[in-house]
């Protein structure tokens, strides 16, 4: 039960808060290919923000 | 957790940390906008026009520009000479005095592949302001320098508290909600409550560490204050007893940069602080160096040339504590990845100030509401 409530809770804001780590660090520390891949980890909270707050 | 009187402690950590920023918080978000892209605009609102000269030419001598600065004000101090290297100028900065903020300190623009001078600046209290220069001195101090960048950080500081409070508080407010749920019925401040929470968490990352290195950046100054009397205090040590380098008795200042360079290859070297300026050494020229790499290029060495007889004396070292203050440039900025990663903190921030903005909403139009709120959620254990 706990275990669960946990999952739905903080699943979501931990996979965004890693996806926004990544981003901010990949760019930094790489370029290229890593410059990509940072912009579209750090799309992912932002594309969610207008899917859940635009959803009627 | 979860139990009434904690979520209440927490609730009020976040609600008077945030209260108490908040007004600040939405000055810099909002003055922040526009240096996300200061350079970019400025470069449109003041451009230099340069020749256009072929990339591999080789750069002229930098006795040549320094020689020209001190033939046209003699009775003047060169503080320190910057070499960019985005743009192919050098700066030779000048003052009266030796005082870091001399109303009268300016600069002497050249060309850093022909050695023209290309224009003689007004001094710093003649020196028409910029609309970037304005956001970026309200941004930083409030116009009020030390006392002003300390201030901010603190403001900053509570930022940090009600992000992490906020964080704190999502669990008990979202134990009963999918993730994402906005719930858009009659009630417009449980749109809001739904719409800051989901905002808030979902750029808390970013928040938190546009926040903090907001934090680190404001301390600047006591940072290399403290570099001063310590580490460079006790380097300067060794030199008690030399005479005071004299600027009309320095060795030739391509020289020492040549001879810099040679000392670490591969490094860039952006600027060079004569002795006499506080910044400094009082005998030696201080050269600044980057390395090439996009981690590296924020990340500076100082190399110390004896001024009188252009030997190199040493490399530096840099404390712990300012390697943090120089990675925290980028990562508050914002400016390492590109343009899109411009673009993405301008969406984060214009989130930040829909956060913002919602807080203060939802606290004017807090009362019955979370009375019956809060004793609904202790009630669900």
């Amino acid at each position: 039960m706990r275990t669960n409530t946990f999952k739905k809770v903080w699943g979501m804001p931990l996979l965004l808060a890693i996806l926004t780590l990544f981003g901010l660090l990949a760019a930094l520390l790489g370029t290229g290919v890593w410059y990509g891949l940072a912009w579209l980890a750090l799309l992912v909270p932002l594309a969610i923000i207008v899917w859940k707050a635009g959803a009627r | 957790m979860s139990t009434l009187k904690s979520i209440k402690r927490w609730f009020w950590w976040h609600r008077w940390s945030s209260l108490i920023c908040t007004l600040f918080l939405l000055m810099l978000c909002l003055t922040g906008l526009p240096l996300i892209f200061g350079e970019e605009i400025e470069g449109w609102l003041n451009p230099t026009h340069y020749e256009n000269l072929p990339k591999e030419m080789p750069k002229a001598n930098l006795d040549q520009m320094v020689n020209i600065a001190k033939a046209r004000y003699p009775k003047q101090y060169i503080s320190y000479v910057f070499v960019d290297d985005d743009e192919p100028q050098v700066l030779v900065n000048m003052a009266p005095s030796h005082n870091p903020v001399d109303p009268l300190r300016h600069a002497l623009q050249f060309d850093s592949r022909t050695g023209k001078l290309l224009k003689d600046e007004p001094p710093a209290d003649k020196m028409p302001a910029t609309f970037i220069g304005i956001m970026f001195d309200l941004h930083r101090a409030m116009f009020l320098d030390l006392p002003g960048e300390l201030f901010l950080g603190l403001m900053g500081i509570l930022f940090v508290i009600s992000i992490i409070s906020g964080v704190v508080l999502y669990g008990p407010f979202m134990k009963k909600l999918d993730f994402g749920t906005v719930r858009n019925g009659r009630s417009k401040r449980l749109k809001w409550l739904d719409l800051h929470n989901l905002l808030g968490i979902a750029t808390a990352v970013w928040l938190f560490v546009v926040g903090a290195t907001g934090v680190i950046n404001e301390l600047s100054t006591p940072l290399f204050g403290i570099w001063q009397i310590t580490d460079v205090k006790t380097m300067l040590a060794k030199f008690q007893g030399s005479p005071v380098a004299k600027q009309d008795e320095l060795s030739s200042l391509q020289a020492a940069y040549n001879t810099a360079q040679k000392a670490v290859p591969g490094m860039a070297i952006t600027s060079i602080v004569f002795p006499g300026y506080p910044f400094g050494s009082p005998y030696h020229y201080l050269l600044w160096a980057k390395g090439n790499t996009p981690l590296t290029s924020q990340l500076f060495n100082p190399v110390l040339v004896d001024a009188p007889s252009g030997k190199l004396t040493m490399v530096m070292k840099m404390p712990v504590y300012l390697r943090a203050l120089e990675l925290s440039r980028p990562l508050h900025f914002g400016n390492y990845g590109g343009v899109p990663l411009k673009i993405i903190w301008v969406l984060f921030d214009v989130v930040a100030i829909v956060v913002l903005i919602s807080g203060v909403y939802l606290w004017i139009v807090r009362r019955k509401f979370y009375e019956a709120y809060f004793n609904s959620l202790g009630n669900e254990d």
